[in-house]
């Protein structure tokens, strides 16, 4: 489970949120509607001795860069047995995939081994290698294959939970990603083309497109409604806060592909909301501030739990119902809906 | 389109090689063949004829380009100015007799007052000054004295002997208060107080002794980033006004603070507005009443619509570079009440991107 | 061999196509984080660089300890502020892909050589009790990073409007023969790629703007002192061109600002009569 930073605001403030982002339709701080994603600036191809980079900047001054670079590597021999990384096993010569990408994340301001930012590499690794095929067009030949290092940056401080900004950074630079053609034949050791324009797509483009990196989009919900790319104010109001990784799955089947990409989901993770940790609203009736006389003694023992009261800030306790839980993933996945258009609007940044 | 990706803006960059040429964009009509840079290979050193250029093309445009001043830029050694903020003087050698100059320590436009010479800089935080309207939020709560968080330097004290007690303002500070002085304001709440001093290191005391100062609720809050020079809120006569706002939303404050912070709110009634018929004494009690309170009152969707309005035309003038006083924030509601009429759709609020660039220009244009 | 010794002594050209006193390329921007106090990029080459500012600002309330003291109380206040200083290079600025863990001793001493140069420029007892945070990314490196990192991070103060007393602009020297060759007539070099810091030995300096005040010499390869006033030199001018191009940068975004209204325009030197 991660957290986010807390976010510092007063109960009147959370209160007034929790309202506004309760109506149908839900008012959001900015005016969005609840599908509605904040304008990013994205560019790839920024850093040149890189395999493939991409930059984005959210409107809020958040920005993130990631450069991927590929490195062959001899993969470890069938027969070995125990403890070579994992590697080895069945004989295709396929090692354990997950070994192959490696991932490191940098926050500013935060240690290498804080707890958090080690979720959000895991959560980011385990997304982009779920999608099976990628391990396999790695592979060189049967004695060699490149190991992908993704570095990602966080070059602002986080204000907000960085996951999605990490994320579709990280599928942009994936996209943008090449890998020298390979010249050698069979199982001899590798060598390539020098010649970069003949580099070859990791991610095949246009009529050869089977796959595509996952995106994670961050997705909550209040009382009835789903909201869509949560700012860091409305974090702090979440009911249910979801990490939400999305594929793309493949039809062989012509008919299907032409319907449109088939979307699949790949992870779901909860995201305990910062509203855990904000200060509960006093109502006016046990406010020792409150009234004229304000110092009348307390006549019987104070309730534990006082009732929720309306417009008083009460932090959100216990779980989601799945139902909601349900609902929210369905509503990311649904044909024409949010990740949809996400991933088409990544497809159509153009690569540098 | 629930997302738009935006491509990066060209930057104009400057390079130090000579395929870009200095343009100087304050006069236009020279061309780039005139800059002196062309061919000055006259002055003879080791250095680069292309950085010669450049270094030669700077000092000339300098005299043009009076407006900015740079860290380590001599202003002017006539012992008749004096220095204000942003300069340093610099020691004069004891070999040599040259007074002591004045010297630029920010980049920044030159100001004068009388004698008095200093550089506002292009951006920074801002800096407190007696009287000054702010809005602030709790970051810290010692023992007899809060510590506020208004976007300076430093963090602004408000001790508890400068706030009005519930029960009567000529009422006694008890130990009783000092125990539970969380009661009044704990971490986190919002208030809008006045400067009242300023310390030696710079640091703000405020007070909210007056009945308008004191917490915020019934609203949402704006932190307008990057004051200082220019862009950002100004100083003006009147930072806090209520306004009528359209489609039925009733009456909304907005109180706009000097250091940068915005609260919008729906109008909360004070005393002084409000029509009682209650004496002097009654006053006192029924403001303290409200003054501390953290919950909300009702508030109407149509209210919570117009308030998200007005956030995001303060939001859509800064993105935008334009200034933030009572003046255009009125405009830009005014003609974002516009907008959003003529596109047929009055649930329609969202001023960021394009739409707000489109204000901003309509704004300018006027 | 970087210097290439048959063809630099017919054309003393490097390899790069330079002469001995040549600067590479240097693209600067100011103000590229508008969330940011003030941050800037820089290029030097191919060594490209971010910073980002924070501050000055008061720190935090300390997490669990004694909120409720006495002001001032817990900790001590400092009569200036504290410039603390974090470089993350990233896994891909060189050619091979290398992480480097946040306590590597390289690391650390890059961020403590900055801290201590910009502290000697940045008034800071302005600021008493506030800590300036400046945090740097390296996007890509090619030789003279210690240089670059400088003149980013002094960039980015200006913009964060951070009094100073003047720019403190860093550049590498070199010179064109090894320490073994012994060559009596080696020339110095100016502005060092990752090939020359490599094979030759070089120096990092800093000045303080436009003079020859020195804030920073560092040098960690071996070089006979006859030669070392050389460079030192060379790198001297060095930092007074770059100090001239950075200047020009940092009055760009000014002047743009004023045009666009951003900023009032103030007076102008020219009009300093007394009326």
């Amino acid at each position: 489970m991660a957290s986010t930073q807390h976010v510092l605001l007063s109960p009147a403030e959370l209160a007034y949120l929790h309202s506004s982002l309760s109506q149908t339709p839900p008012i959001r701080p900015d005016g969005r509607t609840a599908t509605q994603f904040r304008p990013l600036v994205a560019e790839t191809g920024i850093l040149p001795g890189t395999n493939g980079s991409a930059r984005i900047c959210f409107a809020d001054g958040t920005e993130a860069i990631v450069g991927v670079k590929a490195e062959v590597e001899a993969t470890g021999r069938q027969e070995e047995e125990g403890d070579e990384e994992g590697e080895g096993g069945s004989g295709n010569g396929n090692g354990n995939g997950s070994d192959w990408v490696e991932m490191s994340v940098e926050i500013p301001g935060v240690r290498d081994d804080d707890s958090g930012t080690a979720f959000l590499a895991a959560m980011l690794s385990e997304a982009v290698v779920a999608d099976g095929g990628l391990v396999g067009r790695l592979r060189i030949n049967g004695r060699f294959h490149w190991k992908l290092y993704l570095d990602i940056l966080l070059i602002s401080p986080p204000l907000s939970y960085p996951l999605p900004l990490l994320s579709l950074t990280t599928h942009l630079a994936l996209l943008a990603t090449r890998l020298p053609r390979l010249k050698s034949e069979g199982d001899e050791d590798p060598f390539f083309d020098d010649d970069w324009a003949a580099a070859t797509y990791l991610y095949p483009r246009g009529e050869k497109r089977t796959r595509r990196p996952p995106v994670t989009l961050l997705v909550m919900a209040v009382g009835k409604n789903i909201i869509f790319d949560p700012s860091k104010e409305e974090l702090a109001v979440a009911d249910v806060t979801l990490a939400v990784s999305v594929g793309e799955e493949s039809k062989p089947d012509s008919e299907k592909q032409k319907r449109g990409r088939r979307l699949k989901l790949v992870a779901v993770r909860t995201v305990d909301p910062p509203s855990r940790l904000t200060p509960p609203g006093v109502p006016n009736a046990v406010n020792a501030a409150y009234g004229a006389g304000g110092r009348q003694k307390q006549t019987g023992p104070r309730p534990v739990e006082p009732e929720a009261v309306e417009g008083v800030w009460r932090a959100p306790r216990g779980g989601a119902k799945p139902v909601v839980m349900a609902a929210l993933v369905q509503k990311t996945l649904e044909a024409g809906g949010v990740a949809d258009e996400v991933l088409d609007a990544l497809d159509g940044v153009d690569l540098g | 389109m629930p997302i738009t990706i935006l491509a990066p803006k060209p930057v104009r960059s400057t390079h130090s090689k000579p395929a870009t040429h200095i343009r100087n964009p304050s006069s236009s009509s020279i061309d780039s063949d005139d800059a002196p840079g062309g061919a000055n290979l006259a002055s003879p050193g080791p250095g680069n004829p292309d950085i010669m250029d450049f270094i030669s093309s700077t000092a000339a445009t300098r005299r043009t380009d009076v407006d900015i001043v740079t860290p380590g830029e001599t202003i002017t050694d006539d012992p008749q100015w004096m220095r204000g903020h942003g300069t340093y003087t610099s020691q004069p050698t004891s070999s040599s007799d040259t007074l002591p100059a004045i010297i630029s320590s920010v980049a920044g436009t030159l100001t004068r007052t009388n004698k008095l010479l200093s550089v506002r800089p292009l951006r920074a935080r801002y800096t407190p000054e007696v009287g000054d309207l702010v809005v602030g939020r709790i970051v810290e709560v010692q023992a007899k004295r809060w510590r506020v968080d208004v976007g300076a330097t430093q963090l602004a004290s408000l001790p508890l002997s400068a706030i009005n007690l519930p029960g009567g303002i000529l009422r006694k500070r008890t130990e009783t208060d000092e125990l539970q002085i969380r009661s009044f304001f704990a971490e986190g709440d919002l208030l809008v107080a006045e400067v009242q001093q300023l310390y030696q290191d710079g640091g703000a005391g405020l007070h909210t002794r007056s009945l308008k100062y004191g917490k915020l609720r019934n609203g949402v809050f704006v932190a307008v980033a990057g004051m200082g020079g220019g862009g950002g809120v100004v100083r003006s006569r009147r930072q806090v006004w209520t306004l009528d706002a359209a489609n039925g939303g009733g009456q909304v404050d907005v109180i706009l603070g000097v250091n940068g912070y915005v609260w919008i709110s729906k109008h909360v009634e004070t005393p002084e507005t409000a029509n009682t018929t209650t004496g002097i004494t009654n006053l006192e009690e029924s403001v303290s009443a409200t003054m501390y309170s953290s919950q909300n009152d009702q508030i109407g969707v149509e209210t919570m619509r117009e308030i998200a309005r007005l956030r995001g035309v303060v939001t859509a003038l800064v993105e935008n570079g334009l200034r933030v006083d009572e003046d255009m924030v009125m405009r830009g509601y005014h003609e974002a009440v516009e907008m959003a009429l003529l596109t047929g759709d009055a649930d329609d609020i969202y001023l960021g991107g394009e739409k707000g660039e489109q204000l901003a220009a309509a704004l300018m244009a006027v | 061999m970087p210097l290439d010794t048959s063809a630099y002594s017919l054309a003393l050209l490097r390899v790069d196509g330079r002469r001995w006193n040549e600067l590479r390329r240097i693209h600067a921007q100011i103000r590229t984080q508008a969330a940011a106090d003030g941050s800037s990029y820089l290029e030097m080459g191919h060594t490209k660089v971010m910073c980002v500012v924070t501050g000055p600002s008061e720190p935090g309330p300390k997490r669990g300890g004694m909120t409720g003291g006495v002001g001032g109380g817990g900790g001590e206040r400092s009569s200036t502020a504290d410039v603390s200083v974090s470089v993350v290079i990233a896994g891909f600025s060189s050619v091979d892909r290398k992480r480097r863990g946040r306590g590597d001793k390289r690391t650390l001493e890059l961020q403590s050589t900055i801290s201590s140069a910009l502290a000697a420029s940045l008034h800071t007892h302005l600021h008493p009790n506030s800590t300036i945070a400046i945090s740097l990314h390296v996007l890509s490196q090619d030789g003279s990073l210690l240089a670059a990192l400088i003149n980013a991070a002094t960039l980015a103060c200006i913009d964060a409007g951070i009094p100073m007393t003047d720019y403190v602009v860093a550049c590498t020297a070199g010179s064109t023969s090894t320490y073994a060759a012994n060559d009596e007539g080696a020339d110095p070099l100016l502005d060092m790629n990752h090939q020359e810091e490599q094979e030759l030995p070089s120096l990092t300096v800093a000045t303080l703007g436009s003079s020859d005040r020195v804030a920073v010499l560092v040098c960690e390869s071996r070089v006979q002192v006859s030669r070392l006033e050389g460079m030192l030199a060379v790198g001297v001018d060095g930092c007074k061109q770059v100090r001239e191009i950075l200047d020009r940068v940092v009055r760009e975004k000014g002047r743009r600002m004023i045009q666009e209204g951003t900023i009032e325009k103030g007076m102008s030197l020219d009009d300093m009569d007394i009326d």
